[in-house]
């Protein structure tokens, strides 16, 4: 994995990669302890995103958006 | 009935003021038998022998109905023909509608000025290799969806229920846009920008929320005029440029539109862009307690694997010593019993050798020429001579034979025929 955090998508495909890494088998017991680490901390991540991801709903005309994005861009 | 420029008294009812309408346009010579240029839309023939269609150009647009039997039609005439037709204005008083009765109806060109456009935008696109270009992924979970839509339409409130049901808490920014009309396309690409200022970390920092990471842009179906906005050039060049993968859902069954074929994803209504791109929460939830699942289960069973490893490795490891020195053993003594062999056979040989030897010294040993008869000379000091050469009448020599010697004296020499 690399420093940065990885989205969802990336975290979910590293996931199912791992677990398939670790279901075919024939690896050592370091790999393993260390598959196993990487894959619980993306699964806490992910949980943890999909808590977090819930928001609000904004309904605004164009009008509305566009002075909204005025105000904020000055 | 009243003629026009005659004075009425109080309110006049409807009908008969459409009927007043009626008489009026159609007595009209310039609305009778006119020839009329446009696009073919919403072309319709019914079982009844009826057809009905709009004939349309940039500017405006009309109903018209060519009546059973009427005329013949042109069996290339089909949605976006460019026609000419001979018309009278009719209005239909029931409905207070006007419409072209058409008398004659040709095919001026097989795509209308439109599909022309559409067609030269495609191919420009095409050449640009923007239809080839690598399309970016959907996020599989949205944080900030941006919905550009005609605002209370019915696509947008489909596409709210969706959400509620799949999931209620998605962070979602509507920007209501005209979607059809002049003013559609313009209004179109500024919510473009809208949702591409939104995608922008820092302002979205300044708002306080996730930046936009997903834009659907859309609306419900119609007639190809009224979804016209989503085959001209700004639009298209909108998405192209979006920095956040764009759904193109727009309600349709069967042209593709240009912004189809520029977005990153194509959904065929706006209700099929929520279920394309909006994950089910409790979906989602599953999914991952079923990778927790796995994850355990495979890693258990690996470090199980590991340990059976381990101690098959083990056992292997405390007997290979023995088999080590058993095989080192087994070594010793082929190599000695190997080194006796080749010992012995050495001897062998060298005895045999010597034994030549021996014989061959044997035979060439003086004592043995003596004792077949020959006889060897010496001078008084021992000199051996083998040449009559410096011999004087008179000197002695000394005779050898195998078993004696004897004392001579030289009376005279004589050299051998041919010796030198």
């Amino acid at each position: 994995m690399t420093d940065k955090i990885p989205t969802y998508t990336e975290a979910t495909q590293r996931l199912e990669a791992i677990v398939a890494l670790l279901e075919r088998g024939g690896m050592g017991l370091d790999e393993t302890l260390k598959l196993y680490e990487e894959g619980a901390d993306l699964l806490r991540l992910c949980k943890t995103e999909l808590t977090a991801a819930e928001g609000k709903l904004n309904e605004l005309q164009l009008d509305e958006i566009e002075t909204q994005l005025q105000t904020e861009e000055q | 009935m009243t003629g026009r420029g005659e004075v009425t008294t109080g309110p006049l009812p409807i009908g008969q003021f459409v009927q007043l309408v009626k008489q009026t346009v159609t007595r009209d010579p310039l609305f009778k038998n006119q020839a009329l240029k446009g696009e073919v839309t919403q072309w319709k023939q019914y079982a009844s022998g009826h057809t009905y269609f709009s004939l349309r150009d940039q500017e405006g647009q009309m109903r018209a109905v060519i009546w059973k039997g009427r005329c013949a039609i042109d069996p290339s005439i089909k949605e976006g023909s460019e026609v000419i037709i001979l018309a009278s204005i009719d209005l239909y008083v029931l409905r207070g509608e006007i419409q072209l009765n058409v008398e004659r109806i040709e095919p001026v060109s097989v795509l209308g000025e439109l599909e022309k456009a559409k067609r030269l935008l495609v191919e420009q696109l095409r050449k640009e290799g923007e239809l080839d270009r690598l399309r970016q992924p959907i996020p599989a979970l949205p944080q900030h969806i941006a919905i550009i839509t005609g605002a209370g339409s019915a696509a947008l409130a489909d596409m709210q229920r969706l959400i509620e049901n799949r999931w209620p808490g998605l962070r979602r920014t509507v920007i209501g846009v005209l979607v059809q009309g002049p003013r559609a396309t313009e209004e179109i690409v500024r919510g473009l920008a809208a949702a591409r200022r939104l995608s922008n970390p820092d302002i979205a920092k300044r708002r306080g929320e996730p930046p936009v990471d997903l834009v659907i842009v859309g609306r419900g179906g119609g007639s190809p005029e009224d979804l016209w906005a989503f085959n001209l050039e700004p639009v298209a060049r909108a998405i192209i440029a979006s920095p956040v993968p764009i759904v193109s859902a727009v309600g349709h069954e069967s042209d593709v539109l240009v912004s189809d074929l520029v977005a990153d994803l194509r959904a065929s209504t706006p209700s099929d862009a929520i279920e394309r791109v909006v994950p089910v929460l409790p979906e989602l939830h599953y999914l991952l307690d079923e990778f927790e699942e796995r994850l355990g289960v495979a890693s258990r069973r690996q470090i199980h694997d590991s340990k059976q490893r381990l101690s098959i490795l083990h056992a292997r490891l405390r007997v290979a010593p023995m088999a080590g020195l058993n095989r080192a053993k087994a070594n010793v003594l082929t190599l000695s019993s190997r080194i006796k062999v080749s010992t012995q056979r050495i001897l062998g040989l060298q005895s045999a050798r010597l034994a030549h030897f021996e014989a061959s010294l044997s035979a060439i040993h003086p004592q043995r020429v003596l004792e077949r008869g020959y006889s060897m000379t010496q001078t008084s000091d021992g000199t051996v001579l083998s040449s009559i050469d410096g011999l004087k009448i008179g000197q002695n020599i000394i005779l050898n034979f195998a078993d004696g010697s004897a004392d001579a004296e030289i009376k005279k020499t004589q050299l051998n025929e041919g010796a030198k």
